[in-house]
């Protein structure tokens, strides 16, 4: 690492820098009390989840109606498992990761060679019916009861001779989720860079000229949709280790369409566009959260500003906050070839 | 026991197949699923219930003015929302979609409150709970009567419109190919928006009986039946009008029977099961065709 030096990076380098350093420091800073830290954890795991789903709707430029199903089955597989069997988070974490993956196949190999829209609302019945699995086989989940009492995530050195930590308060899963998020992204990029990458960015720009250059569509989309899905997966074990509590209400629709709109917002298929998104929709959350019960209303209106968000986002600005060249020119196109009409001489309109 | 569950189905199935048949036009003049279509519905059960309770409305007018208001907001929803994006990529007009209708719902939630709220004391006309016929051991209300006939009703009149009038051609002609429609003169744009009022009414109507069969309406009342409306309208074949009316009954069907039968805690998965098994088994439905992916078709 003798090479990395500041002035050899470029600005957004030192900007990324900046900010993982602020993110290492933010826990000691005077204001940062149990609730900040609360919600820093809440954006590091939604832009895990942001970062996972990008990849359908991002790379692929499908719409995935259905995240939060996977986010579900995740957690549960993390709460059960732990709660039955007392597995460790690190060994859960895989386990959670091939569960998410297995599903993500199972639904993806027959629908995606079907038309976008219909992926779409297959997605959302699934999660849909994962919901309704989660609520009513009672022997399994404890239904609407809910899952309580899930162990915390823990380092166990006994078995060398060392100590057992267990991640108390808020301050050691902020880290963990620090880690988490920068494996994902670091793993992002490197597919975003791959081969497996540019095969997506083929479907997404042009199906007819990807198949024609030799890509298997079916299968790198089962891919794409395997590996979203898994980090889904992820994403919920930790949730599940983090609030030790589940319950099949915190797996509605509403958190796919909250996911998504992080997407739209931040720009799809931007890695860092995408984190933005995060940051600042689960922050506006939060803020609502405070704000609306004030003025008399109940909670769940949030909802009304996130809805406006992506219809605006799409009329004004449809390829996010930080576009990527290639979404934007895609969702130009149209609206460019409109302009260039011009009424024929001596046509009214 | 068997045939009060499938009167109780076919009554369903009836309102199922009204909102069905919206989702299916709109999605064959514009390739959208419209996902608001199910805010439509629920705004119409709210449209009434406040004719009714502030201006003091007979229910049959109220009815008849809930629609009409109904169609007018399918049509400012097409033009607000959906018209500048023609020419974007599906992907965009979806999340629109998707967008209009959380909004939709959340707007409703903040002017009438998320409770549920029934239809004011003696506004329903009071002869609905009365017995109208008895067969085979099955009471059928005046209210069942009514749902049928309305449904009926609209059903043959949409069919009329679809194939006898100038409008219902022009429909058609949009639907198979919109440059070609234009070149011949056709308005496409208002026809569109037309078809987008019909949808709304359809919606709208729909949403009314709902609400006043079980005599609750709420915000989110919209969700569950678009899904189940759209479920059926993917079984009947996409596109396909009279495949949405059959999708609708046999759905609704299907479903009181699975609940009666089956497991009534499954009840809204059997329409998420029947709509993914359809659609990986025979996507093109009953009676539609297959969809192939058009990226500009717009």
């Amino acid at each position: 690492m003798g090479k990395l030096r500041l002035q050899n990076l470029t600005r957004g380098g030192k900007i990324r820098i900046g900010l993982l350093a602020l993110a290492l420091i933010l826990p000691f800073f005077p204001f940062v009390t149990d609730y900040v830290l609360h919600i820093a954890i809440l954006v590091l795991l939604y832009m895990i989840l942001a970062l996972g789903l990008n990849i359908v709707p991002g790379f692929n430029g499908l719409l995935d109606l259905g995240y939060v199903g996977f986010y579900g089955i995740g957690a549960y597989t993390s709460g059960l498992l732990t709660y039955h069997f007392g597995l460790s988070f690190w060994v859960i974490i895989p386990l959670a990761f091939m569960n998410g993956a297995l599903w993500g196949i199972l639904l993806g190999a027959p629908t995606l060679r079907l038309t976008g829209d219909y992926f779409a609302i297959v997605t959302f019945g699934f999660s849909e019916l994962v919901v309704l699995f989660l609520t009513n086989e009672i022997w399994l989940t404890r239904g609407p009861l809910g899952l309580p009492g899930i162990d915390v995530v823990s380092i166990d050195l006994t078995l060398f001779g060392g100590p057992k930590w267990e991640f108390i308060g808020e301050l050691p899963y902020y880290y963990l989720a620090i880690v988490m998020v920068l494996v994902t992204v670091f793993v992002m990029y490197r597919i975003q860079d791959s081969r497996l990458g540019r095969a997506w960015f083929a479907i997404r720009d042009d199906e007819v000229a990807a198949v024609s250059c030799g890509i298997n569509l079916l299968a790198y989309k089962v891919i794409a949709f395997a590996i979203s899905a898994a980090f889904g997966a992820v994403g919920g074990s930790f949730f599940a280790r983090w609030v030790t509590f589940l319950s099949p209400d915190m797996f509605k629709f509403w958190e796919s369409f909250l996911i998504l709109c992080m997407i739209v917002l931040g720009g799809m298929g931007n890695i860092w566009g995408v984190m933005i998104g995060a940051l600042v929709l689960v922050s506006l959350s939060e803020v609502l959260r405070e704000i609306l019960p004030l003025l008399g209303m109940p909670v769940n209106v949030r909802f009304l500003a996130f809805g406006l968000i992506m219809v605006l986002m799409m009329r004004f600005r449809p390829a996010g906050m930080m576009p990527i060249a290639a979404v934007a020119a895609q969702m130009r196109a149209g609206r460019v070839k409109r302009k260039k009409v011009k009424p024929a001489v001596g046509m009214k309109k | 026991m068997l045939l009060q569950q499938l009167v109780n189905g076919l009554t369903i199935g009836g309102i199922y197949a009204m909102i069905a048949v919206g989702y299916t036009m709109i999605y064959g003049v514009i390739q959208l699923i419209n996902f608001a279509h199910g805010e439509i519905y629920m705004l119409g059960a709210f449209f009434a219930i406040t004719f009714i309770s502030f201006l003091g409305l007979p229910f049959y007018v109220a009815f008849l003015v809930a629609m009409a208001c109904c169609a007018v907001c399918g049509v400012l929803l097409d033009i607000v929302a959906y018209r500048p994006l023609r020419q974007s990529p599906r992907l965009a007009a979806l999340i629109t979609a998707i967008g209009m209708s959380i909004f939709l719902q959340n707007l409703a939630m903040i002017i009438w409150g998320s409770r549920p709220k029934p239809f004011p004391h003696g506004a329903l006309p009071a002869y609905f709970e009365k017995t109208a016929v008895t067969f085979g051991g099955v009471n059928l209300s005046w209210f069942h009567l009514f749902i049928f006939t309305i449904t009926i009703v609209m059903m043959v009149g949409l069919n009329l419109i679809i194939k006898k009038t100038r409008w219902g051609k022009a429909m058609r002609a949009v639907a198979q190919n919109k440059t070609m429609a234009a070149l011949t003169g056709i308005n496409v744009n208002r026809v569109i928006s037309y078809t987008f009022a019909l949808a709304g009414a359809l919606g709208g109507a729909a949403g009314i009986m709902v609400g006043a069969f079980y005599n609750s309406i709420f915000p989110t009342m919209g969700y569950v039946a678009g899904v189940k409306a759209f479920a059926a309208a993917v079984l009947g074949g996409i596109g396909s009008v009279p495949g949405a009316m059959l999708g609708g009954v046999v759905l609704g069907v299907a479903e009181a029977l699975g609940a009666g039968y089956l497991s009534s805690l499954y009840r809204d998965g059997i329409s998420y099961a029947v709509m993914i098994i359809v659609i990986i088994l025979i996507p093109a439905g009953l009676f539609g065709k297959v969809l192939k992916e058009t990226k500009k078709s717009m």
